[in-house]
């Protein structure tokens, strides 16, 4: 049990890495770095704050065109997907140990995450 | 200043950060946010986005070596999970009523006060022992890991009912502020629970990845994770962490303890600071 979470997380890092790396050396090629962070300004009227479509289709788009920041992006949701993935495949893990008091506990923290991660989000009067 | 040198410096920063903060089982964004408000110029909420990704890179780029050497005790870890992820969904739910300076006013003097315990276990290597009974036993919140010199630690954990509380305030802060999350985790099973220093640490590191994953969502559909921001950061977070994470593993329970103390007196002061409106 211990080395398979432990390869899933390596194998999650290693791929977060190389797609972040990626969409560095494609934002010095482009002299994406020759600029100032002046650049970098916060905006709170309009969401998002830092002006990037962060939607599915936005970053599809910037995949397809090679685009740095959509690279990134990429990169992003994959580390962030990792522990993600490291609880779902907990819960078969317990189950292959037919420890059925943490299939129930590692399923409930799923749901919960889940639920946190993409329902609350979008609840009006959340994260205010 | 110049985009390339924000990078150089950010990913140089990032990579001792990923250092500490795989070893206290904090995470990166203690070290991230004030190096990115106050000595770059960023925004705070940038660095909160950036923080984020810190605290999950840290998390995962340690926990694949300390779950594989099994000092961190994956059955406390998604036990406590339970309050953590909870307490995240509370926070966020409870967001718009509260005030984050009064809260960090709170929270940054329970860590301090907390300090005392701490430091009045200093020179402790591996805790006595507790008898497993209860809802303990029930769980099997108990274990054994191999140090460094061969020696085999047998360990037990109790009050798991208040390891839960703490983990849920944990929980709840990250919910809120997006940060904070770890020493109350670390504290939880230090003080409450009294597992080995090391086990507190790394299974802290392996659960902050969930809990920071819980509140990724919204700061992401916000456009808070500023991919400029972010990517130096991430590199250079879990280069440390893999670096960390190798230190830990030959150092002392009294190390980690002692390093951990100066980290959590120094959160303490960022959250108070933070609170009096110094952005860090």
């Amino acid at each position: 049990m211990n080395v398979v979470i432990g390869e899933v997380l390596r194998y999650g890092v290693i791929l977060s890495g190389a797609i972040i790396l990626v969409g560095i050396i494609s934002l010095a090629a482009t002299n994406g770095l020759t600029g100032i962070t002046g650049m970098l300004t916060y905006n709170p009227n309009v969401v998002p704050h830092d002006n990037i479509d962060v939607s599915l289709g936005g970053l599809a788009q910037g995949l397809v065109t090679l685009s740095a920041f959509s690279w990134i992006e990429l990169g992003v949701i994959v580390l962030i997907a990792t522990p993600v993935s490291r609880v779902v495949i907990s819960v078969f893990l317990f189950a292959a140990e037919r420890d059925r008091l943490y299939v129930l506990i590692t399923a409930v923290v799923l749901a919960l995450l889940l639920f946190s991660m993409l329902v609350t989000p979008f609840i009006p009067g959340f994260h205010a | 200043m110049f985009i390339i040198e924000f990078v150089l410096l950010m990913f140089f920063i990032s990579i001792f950060a990923g250092v500490f903060g795989s070893i206290v089982g904090l995470g990166g964004g203690i070290v991230v946010i004030p190096v990115l408000t106050i000595l770059m110029g960023v925004d705070i909420h940038f660095a909160i986005g950036a923080s984020i990704v810190a605290i999950i890179g840290t998390s995962s780029g340690s926990a694949s070596t300390y779950v594989r050497d099994k000092v961190t005790n994956l059955r406390v870890g998604m036990f406590l999970e339970l309050a953590s992820t909870s307490g995240a969904i509370t926070g966020a739910a409870i967001a718009a009523y509260t005030n984050s300076a009064a809260l960090e006013t709170i929270f940054g003097s329970i860590l301090l006060v907390s300090l005392v315990p701490m430091v009045m276990k200093i020179g402790e290597d591996v805790p006595k022992s507790p008898e497993l009974r209860g809802v303990s036993k029930r769980l099997g919140l108990a274990g054994s890991y191999t140090e460094s010199d061969g020696r085999v630690v047998n360990y037990n954990s109790t009050r798991p009912v208040e390891g839960l509380a703490g983990t849920a305030v944990a929980g709840v802060l990250s919910g809120l502020l997006g940060i904070g999350g770890g020493a109350f985790k670390v504290l939880s099973m230090d003080l409450a629970m009294k597992l080995p220093m090391k086990v507190s640490t790394t299974t802290s590191n392996f659960m902050i990845g969930v809990t920071a994953a819980a509140s990724a969502g919204i700061y992401f559909a916000r456009g808070d994770v500023d991919p400029l921001v972010v990517a130096p950061v991430a590199l250079g977070i879990l280069i440390g962490a893999v670096i960390g994470a190798r230190i830990l593993l030959r150092s002392r329970n009294t190390t980690v303890r002692k390093i951990f103390a100066v980290v959590l007196a120094i959160a303490a002061v960022e959250m108070i600071l933070s609170a009096l409106g110094v952005s860090v």
